[in-house]
């Protein structure tokens, strides 16, 4: 019998434990699991909640598949289904993040409807179906009783509220801040950068200022405010509706502070015309076909022409990844319009997510995660050489690491893009020729195949494995 | 005479400035660092939300009562 791995970030809750086979996400159920599971069962509650696309596909897998795995017979096994690419909050664009806020206040509305509620409020219980939303963690809910209060009100101000407040506010994006503090934004972080102006907003006002102060108040005298949390009213549960209602009404008028990006722009004036890009699709679309990808990650995607492109050609799923959160938050609100099978996030491939949390396992590296059938990385190199001064031999190490097979374009350094990378730096790259790129290609991979895209003599190199 | 507020909504916002000011002011004191508590700030503050809710609806109920009193006075007054 194999020994079973479990999921190190579903240590936190003993109710359960989580462990994947190829099939699917299994969760291993202990006795207050079982108890949180049969209210879930009772009046159909989880098949609406699947059935209303808040619910990931939960199934149970009855007393044989226990014995398969060698599980006590005691403890109740539930099967999930697989999500393509696990991501976390510190990887999303602004809209990203408010989508999975205001998905999670509707889930706890409707939730609340049915004399349920959500015991937590991580955004890392949030996963993505591509461009949707969905909860993966059955165990965060349970039965809601009358009176109660909303305990999970200063995680959802951590995890959701003041990391958009700061992005729309001030235009700092989140992601570095919550990558630094897997917790989100502390409510006595982000105070102090909102001035008064922004408190004449009764949200802000409330859940931020009045929060903070409550909050240093406790730190102050722990004893008097738990003495007076005892002491307090129920919470109706009207009183926790309308809580819900105005932080969703707040939450959905939030935009995206305007802030300035490199590639903002790029897809509009790069520098190959019309023709050549006619020539890049084309050498996807072969590339697509020829290979039948399920699962393509396209680096360095920008606003998504290309994985739009492929995701439309097949059946296949695609990751795209790109540093730029401007034009990422634009890929994804086209895959959310087009309703493409792709998903966008954020990731500086120079310093990508690494295993954090506790023990550095609990939450995965990009690395770990990043398993292709293919890849396709079109205008990326340069950047990484030039830009970021990683050997070629190294960049090219990586992007065959990540799938078996896929399209790498060499960037000349004549190329316009290349000489304005150069200009300030100077040429300290005698290493970055294509007959180097060739050479530490092939010595990795087979290269199948070279195809020009421009004039400048850009060319597509296709490779695979060996 | 004509009134300022021709209408709900601005009464009610200058009660919330109000409300900010004499909280603002209320708590303004400088930054205590101790034993962090989790989550009691945001119970304390929803009993205040649900305060501040529950006398907003009295208000806006004993509004309407008053508005529909004087009304019926109106009325009564152009029936005679």
């Amino acid at each position: 019998m194999n020994k079973l791995n479990f999921e190190h970030g579903s240590f936190r809750d003993p109710a359960g434990k989580i462990f994947y086979r190829k099939d699917g996400v299994y969760r291993e159920l202990s006795e207050s699991g079982i108890k949180r599971f049969t209210f879930l069962k009772k009046d159909n509650l989880i098949n609406d909640l699947i059935k209303e696309k808040f619910l990931i596909f939960t199934e149970e897998c009855g007393e044989k598949s226990n014995e398969n795995f060698g599980i006590d017979k005691k403890k109740l096994l539930l099967k999930h289904d697989k999500i393509n690419f696990i991501s976390y909050p510190y990887e999303w664009t602004f809209t990203q993040l408010k989508d999975a806020a205001l998905f999670h206040l509707d889930l706890q509305i409707y939730l609340l409807n049915r004399k349920a509620k959500l015991i937590d409020a991580s955004a890392y219980n949030i996963q993505f179906k591509n461009n949707r939303p969905i909860f993966i963690d059955i165990l965060s809910i349970d039965e809601y009783e009358e009176g109660e209060y909303w305990y999970a009100h200063k995680q959802f101000c951590e995890n959701f509220l003041n990391p958009l407040v700061l992005s729309a506010k001030k235009g700092i994006k989140f992601n570095n801040w919550f990558r630094g503090n897997l917790e989100g934004v502390y409510t006595h972080e982000i105070e102090p950068l909102l001035g008064i102006k922004d408190f004449l907003s009764p949200t802000l006002f409330f859940h931020v200022y009045l929060l903070n102060k409550f909050e240093e108040k406790s730190k102050i005298d722990p004893k008097k405010a738990n003495n007076k949390i005892s002491s307090l009213k129920k919470f109706t549960k009207k009183a926790y509706q309308n809580l819900l209602n105005q932080l969703r009404d707040y939450i959905k008028s939030l935009n995206n502070k305007k802030t300035i990006s490199n590639w903002d722009k790029y897809s509009e004036k790069n520098t190959y015309n019309s023709k050549e890009e006619e020539r890049k699709l084309n050498i996807i679309k072969n590339f697509i076909d020829e290979n039948n990808p399920k699962f393509l990650g396209d680096l360095g995607c920008n606003d998504g022409k290309y994985s739009e492109y492929a995701s439309k050609k097949k059946e296949i799923n695609v990751v795209g990844v790109d540093f730029d959160l401007n034009v990422l938050d634009r890929a994804y609100i086209k895959s959310k319009n087009q309703n493409l099978n792709f998903f966008p996030i954020f990731a500086d491939f120079s310093n990508p997510s690494n295993g954090l949390g506790w023990n550095e396992v609990e939450r995965k590296s990009f690395l770990k995660r990043s398993k292709f059938d293919a890849i396709i990385a079109l205008a990326l190199i340069h950047h990484l050489v030039i830009a970021k001064n990683i050997p070629l031999e190294q960049v090219l190490k990586w992007l065959t690491s990540l799938a078996p097979t896929g399209l790498i374009e060499f960037v000349p350094k004549n190329d316009p893009t290349s000489q304005i990378m150069l200009k300030l730096k100077g040429d300290i790259f005698p290493e970055y020729t294509e007959e180097k790129f060739a050479e530490n290609l092939s010595k990795l991979a087979n290269i199948k195949k070279i195809s020009l895209v421009t004039n400048t003599e850009r060319k597509i190199y296709e490779y695979s494995i060996k | 005479m004509q009134y300022a507020y021709n209408n709900n909504i601005l009464p009610l916002k200058m009660k919330f400035i109000q409300i900010f000011f004499f909280l603002y002011f209320l708590f303004n004191y400088n930054h205590a660092y101790a034993y962090i508590d989790p989550g009691t700030g945001g119970i304390l503050l929803q009993a205040l939300l649900g305060i501040v809710a529950a006398v907003g609806a009295y208000i806006t109920l004993y509004w309407r009562k008053f508005k529909n009193f004087i009304n019926k006075i109106f009325k009564v007054k152009k029936k005679d």
